[in-house]
């Protein structure tokens, strides 16, 4: 154990550092051109008056969110769907599992204009790409944590008479919990950035949308208030998450 | 594969980036089964598609054919190619920077202690952090060619480099430090003699996954910003609404990335025998 002056201290630099990169921030930005340089102490201004400069941001915001439960929903029921059907069968996973991994090693933007062409420019194609990226890590964990459960322990539950739908809810899901809800949160964080990614790519509304045109204006301490608006959203996301995985592995044990 | 889950404490082991290995059950398939069942899959999904794409149950205009895209390949194949080829240059570039530097404060920051504990929560975060959300700063501030897209693949292949090298460098056994400093290593030394090649495996797998977003990075900036180049040629078919010519391009971007991700794997292997 680190003795707590250790600790302040470390916490001390962390403060020192991230106050320095906003003063260096502030400083380099501030005696240059404002519609290509943004400082600090042009942005929170300019996001307290986000509301009253785009009276419809709640709207946009509403979207985004919308499309990230939407495409969220969407990779936990199908990535859940597929572990197991990959998964629980013998064999069925080793073949496959090299193949989903192969994809792993394109660039997943590759998609998003064969998406845009098949959804068009609406809220679907941001759903898609959401769920696109969102459903592998869902996947992968259901496989990994059904390798880690215990063969010994299954054969026991059915010696003692489990069915399996017994064995399946005594032995299989307390063993998986805590890869599946590591998996759920990298899952919901990368369903997050495939939704904002979509929407800056080319949209018609959504956050991503509006930080594209306040960009086309120049606007551009407005597009850094809405960068941060979206990064907020991001946050609040993950940290929720944060929380629900903490209570998923006291649960658990 | 695991992404680094944003706000987590704790840097990414070695073991994060390469996609998880199936350890082999007892009574596994042998290889050659495998294979052979990846391949049926392969070409039963093929014909499949065909079939669809064929009979109208699949309408061709958005899901054209294999044999279709097939054809569309040799006909957008010559200026594909060309495009890919600036793509992959200025992928080059950002990912030579990104490893160099990624490389080079991994191995800082994993080595100096005091250093990594102040430091790691802000790379963990600039990891996690959309990057999307810098992108048109970046074009406003770099203008339209090289520059910006070398800039975006960096950024984006650098933390998951840096965040695996400094996981590789921390979880390294500490004896070897300590005979090295005993005996009057010099800094430089034991970084060249003891660190660098105990985190190799940590390197090699921060190389791979560091070439996947360097392209991604790449790819973005020039579909967002209609910058010359393959990412830009993919949108612009999508728009023209062209399928089978995206799809060929789509196929031929995918093919090379995966290409050059197995080539890497097939590197560190050999490295791994050869340490």
């Amino acid at each position: 154990m680190r003795s707590r002056r250790a600790v302040a201290w470390v916490w001390g630099g962390r403060a020192v550092l991230f106050v320095g990169l906003l003063l260096a921030w502030e400083g380099w930005a501030g005696g240059r051109d404002p519609l290509l340089y943004v400082s600090p102490s042009r942005v929170l201004p300019a996001a307290a008056q986000l509301l009253s400069a785009y009276p419809t941001l709640p709207e946009h915001l509403r979207l985004t969110t919308g499309e990230i439960v939407a495409a969220y929903g969407l990779s936990v029921a199908v990535g859940l769907g597929l572990g197991l059907a990959l998964g629980l069968p013998r064999h069925v996973g080793e073949i496959y599992e090299p193949l989903l991994a192969a994809l792993y090693a394109v660039p997943s933007v590759v998609w998003y204009p064969s998406l845009m062409l098949f959804f068009g420019l609406g809220p679907t194609s941001k759903v898609a790409f959401g769920f696109l990226l969102g459903v592998f890590p869902v996947v992968l964990a259901v496989l990994t944590g059904l390798r880690s459960v215990d063969r010994t322990l299954l054969t026991v539950a059915r010696a003692y008479g489990a069915g399996p739908g017994a064995s399946f809810v005594k032995v299989v899901l307390p063993a998986i919990t805590g890869t599946l809800v590591a998996g759920l949160r990298s899952s919901l964080a990368l369903t997050t950035v495939g939704v904002l990614v979509g929407e800056v790519l080319g949209a018609r509304a959504g956050l991503g949308y509006l930080i594209n045109y306040a960009y086309g204006l120049l606007r551009t301490a407005d597009y850094a208030a809405l960068a941060l608006l979206a990064l907020v959203l991001v946050v609040v996301v993950d940290g929720g998450a944060a929380l629900l995985e903490a209570r998923a592995r006291r649960w658990t044990g | 594969m695991d992404r680094v889950r944003p706000g987590e404490a704790s840097t990414p082991g070695p073991a994060a980036a390469a996609p998880s290995r199936p350890a082999a059950p007892a009574a596994g398939l042998t290889a050659g089964r495998r294979r052979l069942a990846q391949a049926g899959s392969v070409v039963l999904l093929l014909s499949a598609w065909e079939a669809a794409s064929r009979s109208g149950a699949l309408d061709p205009a958005f899901v054209p054919a294999p044999t279709a895209v097939a054809r569309a390949l040799a006909e957008v194949g010559p200026t594909a190619l060309g495009l890919l080829g600036e793509t992959l240059g200025k992928t080059l570039v950002a990912y030579v920077l990104s490893v160099g530097l990624g490389v080079g404060v991994g191995l800082v920051v994993g080595s100096a202690r005091h250093l990594h504990d102040v430091v790691s929560p802000f790379l963990v975060a600039a990891y996690a952090i959309p990057k999307i959300l810098v992108l048109p700063w970046i074009l406003l501030a770099l203008g339209l060619g090289l520059a910006p897209a070398v800039a975006y693949g960096t950024l984006q292949g650098f933390f998951p480099i840096c965040l695996l090298v400094i996981g590789g460098v921390r979880d390294l056994d500490r004896t070897p430090l300590l005979v090295a400093r005993s005996m009057g290593a010099r800094p430089g030394q034991i970084y060249r003699k003891v660190i660098l090649p105990a985190a190799l495996p940590a390197v090699l797998a921060g190389m791979r996954l560091g070439l996947v977003f360097c392209l991604l990075g790449v790819l973005v900036v020039e579909m967002f910003g209609g910058i010359r180049g393959m990412g830009f040629l993919l949108a612009s078919l999508a728009t023209a609404f062209r399928a089978p010519a995206l799809f060929a391009a789509t196929a031929l971007v995918s093919t090379l990335s995966v290409a050059g991700v197995v080539g890497l794997e097939a590197l560190s292997r050999r490295l791994a025998r050869w340490r």
